[in-house]
């Protein structure tokens, strides 16, 4: 029998795990060494996130077992894992907005004085410590709200750190990142490695996992098709280890499209503090991109248009008539759909299912079996089981589906492919190509600067709620994009 | 559920059921609803009832619906449900209580009302009341009389009760017909209306008081308010004793320990008192006899009595509040 | 094992509070006298009735997300508003040939209108619904104790004391509402809006449902429920009274609850209402008839509502899993 590897930190083997009767993990074994950064790839429904939740301690396998440090691992609630050393930095950052800083550190590991109350002083001691750690130039008073996106993941990883990680655990650390602040993360991720932290970094950016893991493990419907060390490894053979196929193209070609015109257009578009005098037209069957980085006011724009948010000059004309003054539901109502940045906070009802979540917009739509077959979204069943339980490629397509069982005339969508697989990515690109060919007037804001050019007609890009430059046919690259942006 | 489980439950519920069936000869059991037991009064009658019950060898099942005449109305339906020998209530609305009467008499179920009378209706039942409005009557004569004794004008306040309350109002017709031949010597300025209310009483004599400081005559529906009284004339430096200069001619109604201790001390003059131990008494008698199928008047009337300084000594024992600590 | 995992399905099962209620009963029946009678078995449900119109209202109020504190209030002043309107005591109509009639308009108009000033508190000014009608419960109170100088009012019309008096009547308009909220909610296209407000006001918003049209229905709907237990209430005891109905709200939101309709919105059946009205009226009837004093009930009703409250966040985290 071979002698145990001391460089192992956390040994996998055999996991099983299934809910409601259908196995998601069959029986997958790999090891995490320390120093080591093992990047994680595959599709949502691979059984990632289930792994994940194991070593996490979120839910127990049903069959095999984990070694920590060569002792037996089997934590029965995160607390438990935490305790053990494996910090788990979920996609949706577990922080408290309200709450300083210091306090979601040490939520549950106050120092006390010795009279018994908190001791606030040590405790900003060991924040400064920590926060120096991890190069977050924060305030351990500041009230978490005040964090950028970036700053707050670095602080998760602080407070993994403060716990004396073994193990640290990322899931789709940089889907809210801007790009410095995902080179902050990367830089972070280097130092832990180097002081023989054992990474476990869960992405769907393939980029980003060959430039940072040591080595990689590819799941795909639940069981590991490919593990090696990273040289061993391209982007195009990841995808198509993931996708079992190969993918010669990330996007699909352009569709057949009617003749453009105009269906929807924006004039002086003025919010003091947002938008800054945004004109624009909308074509029907044109898919028409914004770019920019966070904060310059693209989301803001999309509120606008569909009725959120008030502007106190301009003016919004949809086939001819002013909307300016409608409320959401009659802009619905003329033809409007907007699938939202955020699906989770306000694109889906996550404890219903997949059918009254089909069917909020246009009650009444026949045959949803077949919209649902036609998105290919995959559920368990479409009146039961919560959506909150679905991947997140099939929550996407349920927050795009309820808008479809009425073809719209304007179609808005805020990010379409956040925290999605790249399988699920192009069946959303083939659905945004259809409904062009269709003669909706698409309009897609997205962070990634090659969906844009991948996927629209043309892209404009805001920066500072203005509306820059417009791209399009030849002048349609990524770094025209990129520099417009900045 | 599991079907062995369901017939073991089943088994036994019906077991326990037939065990319960089983008993001995029916003791006569009385159900007792009172409206409140705020005040001492109340509680003074409830008590004396389940004394006089029990001397009479009938249980008593006691219901307080604390205000609530929806309450009071399940109570004595449940009552019925139970199918008890008689029923005792002291309704709080003269008007609502005709439905539970009605749904007694349906049940053939003798029904008594203590100490207020039902509304007119065709609903039969029998009530034990004070005469209120003579008591009353004689005790502000009394009161009248006395004060009158000094030279010059009365002027006179009167606190009210609750005016949905029969007695209330028969008090105050009392107190106006007894000042009838007095009007020449004592001016009523001040009626005031207390609901029953201590807090309503004390801001109603205490405004009062403002308007008119020389009242010097004052009757109060009940001996609940004296405290409120008492307060508002010791913050206008009325507080005097029989006797004494600035006394102010008080009298009240019910009979409690309050007003005894201030007859005693001097500051109370005369005190109308329902006899409690007369009215629960019969108001038990009505109820046992009406279920031996004797008739009996709609109305038992109690004539209540006077107490004053002068005949203390001999009218204290059927005081209640004079034997309530047992003095 | 086998016994527990069908007591496990039971208590996950929407009947669980149903065959709770049950249970309870041939349990108390050695013990508590008269609980068995048919007359009381009559009194359980006509108690019953008056309730489960409330808890209706509250059931598609709560199914939006919201509260309504302020129902027993409006029990209050629309039993006064009726009485004001017909009694015989220099009611605006009294004697008049359609007196009933406009007794429970009025009622009905007291209702609607606290609904809509509840609706415009939470929907228009956004204060939060347990806020909103808490202060409309203290303002529709006072309104009723001043309208009336605290009295009671009495000699109503006998057609209209019938409706509460009479079992058949009261049934029938209990039957009547409970059909139609079960229409709104299950049976019309509006429905899904109630549930999606509850679920997520934000998603509701973005998806077109009409978010303040909702609310003002919901609120309405409460308030006109209220009503309805006024008028029934009012007339089982012959007297409108500017105090009816206060003790009555910890029985609605507590048999709304054990039913297990979600304090949170979103989730939530007419017919689990319906369970847990039977539940709170055996309970209330079973300890009334041992002779428990009223504080005593209180006190067992708290624990109770506690008790179901422990036992749905149980049964949530076992059907998640």
């Amino acid at each position: 029998m071979p002698l145990p590897d001391p460089t192992v930190v956390l040994d996998c083997r055999n996991l099983e795990k299934s809910f409601s009767r259908v196995q998601v993990l069959k029986g997958v074994s790999f090891q995490a060494r320390s120093g080591e950064v093992l990047g994680l790839v595959g599709e949502n429904g691979a059984g990632k996130s289930t792994l994940m939740n194991l070593i996490g301690g979120v839910h127990m396998p049903d069959r095999g077992g984990m070694l920590l440090a060569g002792g037996t691992y089997a934590p029965r609630n995160p607390g438990e894992a935490a305790a053990q050393g494996v910090s788990f930095v979920h996609q949706e950052l577990n922080l408290f907005p309200n709450l300083p800083v210091l306090d979601n550190l040490f939520l549950t590991s106050f120092q006390r004085t010795r009279l018994g109350t908190i001791d606030r002083k040590a405790a900003r001691e060991r924040a400064r410590k920590l926060l120096a750690a991890v190069e977050l130039a924060a305030d351990p008073e500041t009230p978490v709200a005040e964090l950028a996106q970036g700053e707050r993941q670095l602080l998760e990883i602080a407070r993994a750190m403060d716990a004396n990680a073994r193990v640290l655990m990322l899931d789709e650390p940089t889907t809210s990142l801007t790009r410095t602040e995902a080179e902050r993360l990367f830089a972070m991720v280097e130092r832990l490695r180097s002081r023989g932290m054992s990474v476990l970094y869960v992405s769907h950016a393939l980029d980003d996992v060959l430039r940072i893991c040591s080595r990689v493990v590819v799941l795909r419907d639940g069981a590991k098709v490919a593990e090696g060390p990273v040289d061993e490894f391209s982007h195009a053979t990841l995808v198509s280890a993931m996708v079992g196929r190969a993918m010669d193209q990330m996007f699909p070609p352009r569709s057949e499209r009617p003749e453009p015109r105009v269906a929807l257009e924006a004039r002086g578009l003025t919010e003091p503090g947002m938008l800054h005098d945004v004109s624009l037209i909308l074509r029907a069957g044109e898919i028409t991109g914004i770019g920019g980085l966070m904060g310059s006011g693209r989301s803001e724009l999309a509120r606008v248009l569909f009725g959120l948010e008030r502007v106190s000059h301009g003016d919004i004309i949809l086939n001819g008539k002013s909307i300016l003054k409608l409320t959401p539901r009659e802009r619905v109502r003329h033809g409007m759909a907007f699938v939202t940045e955020s699906r989770r906070e306000d694109g889906l009802f996550l404890d219903l299912p997949v059918e009254p979540n089909l069917q909020i917009v246009w009650p009444r739509s026949s045959d949803l079996g077949e919209t649902a077959a036609k998105l290919r979204i995959r559920a368990a069943n479409l009146d039961r089981q919560p959506v909150r339980q679905l991947s997140g490629g099939n929550q996407q397509k349920v927050a795009l589906g309820k808008w479809l069982t009425r073809r719209p005339v304007v179609m808005i969508v805020d990010e379409p492919t956040r925290g999605i697989d790249v399988g699920a990515k192009f069946e959303i690109y083939c659905l945004l190509q259809e409904l062009a060919s269709q003669g909706v007037a698409l309009l897609v804001i997205s962070s990634e600067i090659e969906e844009l050019v991948g996927l629209c007609d043309r892209v404009l890009v805001m920066r500072r709620g203005e509306l820059r430059r417009e791209f399009a046919g030849q002048t349609l690259d990524p770094e025209s994009i990129l520099k417009a942006a900045i | 559920m599991d079907s062995r489980a369901t017939k073991l439950v089943t088994v036994l519920a019906l077991a326990a059921g037939l065990a319960g069936c089983a008993t001995g000869p029916r003791q006569t059991v009385v159900g007792v609803a009172f409206e409140t037991l705020q005040t001492e009064y109340w509680v003074a009658s409830r008590n004396a009832i389940e004394a006089e019950l029990k001397k009479q060898g009938a249980q008593m099942l006691e219901a307080i619906a604390d205000g609530d005449a929806n309450r009071q109305m399940e109570q004595v339906r449940n009552f019925i449900a139970r199918r008890v020998d008689g029923i005792i209530v002291v309704p709080k609305d003269a008007q609502t209580v005709i439905p539970m009467i009605r749904d007694a008499n349906a049940a053939n179920i003798p029904i008594v009302l203590f100490n207020r009378p039902p509304a007119k209706s065709d609903a039969k039942s029998v009530s034990v009341v004070a005469d209120n409005y003579s008591i009353t009557k004689e005790t502000v004569t009394y009161l009248a009389q006395q004060a009158t004794k000094l030279p010059g004008k009365r002027k006179a306040a009167i606190l009210m009760g609750d005016l949905a309350d029969m007695n209330a109002i028969s008090r105050r017709d009392g107190f106006e017909d007894a000042l009838k031949p007095f009007s020449g010597r004592i001016e009523i300025v001040s009626r005031i209306p207390t609901e029953w209310n201590q807090e309503k009483a004390l801001a109603g004599i205490t405004n009062a008081l403002q308007a008119h400081p020389d009242i010097d005559f004052i009757f109060t529906s009940s001996d609940l308010l004296l405290p409120s009284i008492v307060s508002a004339l010791k913050n206008a430096g009325k507080y005097h004793k029989t006797g004494e200069p600035g006394h102010v001619w008080l009298a009240a109604f019910d009979g409690d320990a309050t007003a005894y201790r201030m007859l005693k001390e001097g500051y109370l003059d005369a005190d109308g008192v329902q006899d409690v131990g007369f009215d629960t008494a019969e108001t038990v008698r009505a109820v046992l006899a009406l279920k031996a199928g004797t008739t009996l008047p709609a109305i038992i009337v109690d004539k209540g009595f006077v107490i004053t300084r002068d005949n203390m000594a001999q009218m204290a024992p059927r005081m209640w509040g004079a034997n309530l600590s047992g003095k | 094992m086998i016994r527990f995992t069908s007591l496990a399905r039971l208590a996950l099962s929407e009947y669980f509070v149903l065959a709770l209620t049950l249970v309870w009963l041939l349990a108390m029946l050695p013990f508590v006298p008269g609980l068995g009678t048919p007359e009381n078995l009559k009194n359980i449900v006509s108690s019953a009735l008056p309730l489960l119109i409330l808890a209706v209202g509250q059931t598609i109020v709560m199914i939006s997300g919201g509260i309504d504190l302020s129902v027993t209030a409006v029990i209050a002043w629309a039993s006064i508003t009726g009485g004001l309107t017909i009694s015989a005591d220099g009611g605006l109509l009294a004697g008049h040939a359609l007196a009933p009639a406009a007794g429970v308009i009025a009622m009905l108009a007291c209702g609607l209108f606290a609904g809509l000033l509840n609706g415009l508190a939470v929907a228009v000014f956004r204060i939060p619904a347990f806020l909103a009608t808490l202060t409309s419960m203290t303002f529709f109170g006072g309104l009723a104790i001043w309208m009336t100088k605290s009295k009671n009012l009495h000699r109503l019309p006998e057609a209209f004391n019938a409706i509460g008096r009479e079992m058949p009547l009261s049934a029938l308009v209990t039957v009547l509402v409970a059909v139609l909220a079960w229409w709104l909610l299950r049976g019309s296209n509006a429905g899904r809006w109630f549930y999606a407000l509850g679920a997520n006001p934000r998603a509701a918003l973005v998806s077109g449902v009409p978010v303040k049209a909702v609310t003002f229905a919901a609120y309405a709907a409460s308030g006109l429920c209220a009503a309805l237990a006024s008028v029934l209430y009012t007339g089982r005891l012959e007297t409108a009274s500017p105090v009816m109905g206060q003790r009555v709200l910890l029985d609605v939101i507590g048999a709304v609850v054990i039913g297990g309709v979600s304090l949170t919105g979103g989730r939530g059946e007419l017919h689990w209402t319906a369970f847990g009205v039977f539940f709170m009226t055996v309970i209330d009837n079973s300890l009334n008839l041992l002779g428990l004093s009223n504080f005593g009930i209180l006190m067992a009703k708290g624990l109770v509502i506690l008790a179901a409250a422990l036992v749905d966040s149980w049964r949530n985290r076992y059907a998640a899993a």
